[in-house]
């Protein structure tokens, strides 16, 4: 009896974090410095900034031209469906598909790392806020349920986000999407500045440096990132800190405190409730390592595991009080999965700079704003989408499908290609019901652990939308004098823009919702999810910044709360 | 093997006058082949030769180290062997014979029984007709399959990323719209 009191005592803390990516570092960073003695549960692997293990290696040190192997694809080929994730040097960042497996009734693609850091290692960066009209859109458009917060409620949140990880990017003044607090932006190449003052002319549209979380100037607050070195080895995870992640600048900022205890290989798989306090007392892990079960207790619970991840130990959390899942009366619970279509665009080739170039490798490309039903314009589809793009020369893959061969090949190879642009849509999904994810208890994964099952699909909205996205891109590119224009409608399945969200949504009503507005459980005042799963609506930007901005909203109204004596 | 190990050894082969292979030859009265500067898994020492030779056809040592001296013969055998899927393995080997029957047919020897003007001339001509056929990358023919590799392989290696093209580790600025002349030649990465 002692003894259990004993281990009860050492396994309680003010509050618990599930996950240390994006949110999970903040919700870290935020409650440790208002003095939270907090246990920060990852259920991957440890990982240190700055210990990226291929980080600062040349193109031939690696195996195979840095290609995945047989081998690889056999252990990752799921991951591999982007195309981009399963290389050499960073294979590592994704987790093995034989040992984490999940069954898909329609193709979905589940993107994911498990170790400290989670994917703001492999994060894309781009950071936009959401604005006015995308907080207004599902109670102007009769679509799901209403945002329960506007944006001037969350603008200064973004603000003390940006403010502290560093946001490069430029002020336009538009307002469909908000300017924020930027440090210097990166340049634009020749051919996209071209495109930037045709698209103004021709289409009266906006072209804008993309707004990504790299430092382009030092940050007096962080100083143990260094700015960026402009070498777009991101993905690789960066030894300067010059891109925001957990690793180096949330994380570190919490364990400065003193108030961080950070436990790698805790796979959290059920939260404790009890009936009697209606409260989560704490959370249910297994060693990663060991297998070994144990309990951890807090006040106050914050689930950052990533959309599925959190989603999922909702599923499997049952009680008397909760038997369809944590917090699930609404049923709206694993619903309403949403991410960006993309895999669809254009590209061509524009003469006249060829006696240009650059210098240095930009990890971040030009942004087009949404457009389409935005003011006066209107389509038939809702909503809108955003593009991603970037112009600059063709290098020397290009010489396997030109003519030269022997000594002429390699004198060719030396100068520069032609100059070309290339732009992919990113498109709002609307949040359908029916899209869902449910716990499947048949499929075990490695662990033991029952494993998820996807039923989701993009559906005539985002169809007529990718029309628009495929069409608008040649015609931009088009009018600005390029040549050999191919546009492109590829296949997408749901998850691939790793953007996924709404399997917990917040709402105002606890009937249609999971969450309230400061991302606490309607049913469960001291849990609070605050990863992509909170999200009403996708908007058609990337949405991590929202995420920030909302976990440092939702630990200050947790802190608040607890002094209150509330939860 | 990795591409210093294959670098490594090809650097140590070439140290050698006259290697034992080309000895072997010599003694055994046969018109001398060139010797392999790696040792093939994948490929038997015939095809390892052909592949060599028209690796090095393809991007041959100038001013600067060629394909032989990059170790790309031993990045096709490895790449071959361990990213390519069993149908794209047996494509390639098909081609690599079909290739291989066509010098016989069109020039009267097996290619490594041709001179090596006439390799190269069969390999020119195969090339064209490969390019002007514009096939899907996906159904590349053989002789495409050989120069996207060795293309890929020379590029990503050192001399190929820094001495016939430039490169930069850490270029720690990035300027969108130079004098081409100021930045001089293509860059390895981008």
């Amino acid at each position: 009896m002692n003894l259990n009191t004993e281990a009860q005592k050492n396994n309680t803390y003010d509050a618990i974090v599930v996950g240390t990516g994006i949110s999970g570092g903040w919700a870290a960073k935020e409650l440790t410095e208002k003095g939270l003695k907090t246990l920060v549960l990852e259920r991957g692997r440890m990982v240190k900034h700055p210990d990226y293990p291929t980080a600062t290696k040349d193109p031939w040190e690696f195996e195979n031209a840095d290609r995945p192997t047989q081998h690889d694809l056999e252990r990752q080929g799921v991951q591999n469906r982007t195309g981009y994730t399963i290389k050499q040097s960073t294979k590592h960042w994704f987790v093995d598909d034989v040992d984490n497996p999940y069954s898909e009734t329609k193709r979905f693609d589940w993107m994911r790392g498990y170790h400290v850091g989670g994917r703001s290692i492999t994060w894309g960066r781009q950071s936009y806020r959401l604005g006015d009209m995308d907080f207004g859109a599902n109670a102007k458009d009769g679509v799901a349920v209403d945002w329960p917060v506007r944006y001037a409620e969350m603008s200064p949140w973004y603000d003390y986000v940006e403010q502290y990880i560093g946001v490069s990017g430029s002020v336009e003044g538009l307002p469909q999407l908000p300017d924020g607090k930027f440090l210097p932006p990166m340049e634009l190449t020749c051919v996209e500045l071209d495109l930037k003052k045709s698209m103004k002319e021709k289409f009266g549209r906006a072209l804008t440096i993309g707004r990504t979380a790299h430092l382009t100037a030092p940050l007096a607050h962080s100083p143990q990132r260094g700015t960026c070195q402009f070498r777009n080895l991101c993905s690789r995870g960066c030894p300067y800190g010059a891109y925001f992640s957990s690793l180096s600048s949330t994380l570190v900022a919490a364990e400065k405190t003193g108030n961080m205890t950070l436990r790698p290989n805790s796979i959290v798989h059920g939260l404790i409730y009890d009936e009697k306090k209606g409260k989560a007392t704490g959370v249910r892990i297994q060693d990663a390592e060991t297998g070994e079960q144990t309990e951890f207790y807090a006040n106050v619970i914050f689930l950052c595991a990533s959309t599925f991840g959190s989603t999922s130990i909702m599923l499997n959390s049952i009680s008397d009080r909760f038997p369809n899942g944590f917090g699930n009366d609404s049923g709206e619970l694993g619903c309403n999965i949403m991410d960006h279509h993309l895999n669809v665009g254009a590209s061509g080739e524009i003469a006249g700079f060829e006696d240009k170039y650059l210098s240095g490798r930009r990890a971040n490309g030009f942004y087009i704003p949404r457009y389409r039903n935005v003011a006066n314009d209107k389509r038939d589809y809702l909503r809108g989408f955003g593009y991603q793009g970037g112009g600059s020369r063709q290098g020397w893959q290009r010489m396997v499908a030109e003519l030269s061969i022997g000594k002429e090949l390699k004198d060719a190879a030396m100068a520069p290609g032609m100059w070309s642009i290339g732009m992919g849509g990113f498109g709002e999904i609307l949040p359908y019901h029916e899209n869902k994810v449910t716990l499947n208890k048949d499929k075990k994964d490695k662990y033991g652990l029952p494993t998820l099952t996807f039923d989701a699909e993009i559906k005539e909205n985002e169809i007529r939308m990718r029309k628009d996205m495929q069409n608008d891109a040649a015609e931009m590119l088009e009018a600005a004098g390029a040549k050999n224009i191919r546009s492109h409608n590829g296949a997408y399945g749901p998850g691939l823009g790793i953007h996924e969200m709404g399997t917990a949504r917040m709402g105002k009503d606890p009937k249609t919702s999971v969450l309230n507005k400061f991302n606490q459980v309607h049913a469960c005042k001291n849990v609070f999810v605050t990863d992509g799963s909170f999200m009403t609506s996708a908007a058609c930007v990337n949405p991590s910044l929202t995420y920030m901005a909302f976990t440092a909203r939702a630990v200050d109204h947790a802190v608040s709360e607890l002094k209150k004596g509330n939860i | 093997m990795n591409r210093r190990e294959a670098l490594q050894r090809a650097g140590l082969v070439l140290g050698y006058a006259v290697s034992a292979p080309v000895l072997a030859g010599i003694l055994n009265g046969c018109k001398a082949q060139p010797e392999l500067t790696y040792k093939p898994v994948f490929f038997n020492e015939d095809q390892a030769g052909l592949i060599s030779e028209v690796a090095e056809i393809i991007i041959p040592r100038t001013d600067t180290p060629g394909a032989k001296d990059t170790g790309v013969p031993g990045f096709i055998d490895q790449i071959l062997r361990e990213c390519y899927k069993k149908e794209d393995q047996d494509r390639f080997m098909a081609g690599l014979k079909a290739f291989d029957e066509g010098a016989k047919s069109s020039m009267g020897d097996s290619f490594m029984g041709l001179d090596p003007a006439k390799q190269q001339e069969y390999v020119k001509k195969v090339h064209d007709e490969a390019i002007a056929a514009k096939i899907d990358p996906k159904e590349r023919p053989f002789i495409l399959m050989v120069k996207e590799l060795t293309v890929v392989g020379f590029f990503t290696s050192k001399p190929g990323a820094t001495q016939v093209l430039q490169y930069e580790a850490v270029p720690g600025a990035f300027h969108g719209c130079l004098p081409l002349a100021e930045v001089g030649k293509t860059w390895a990465t981008s």
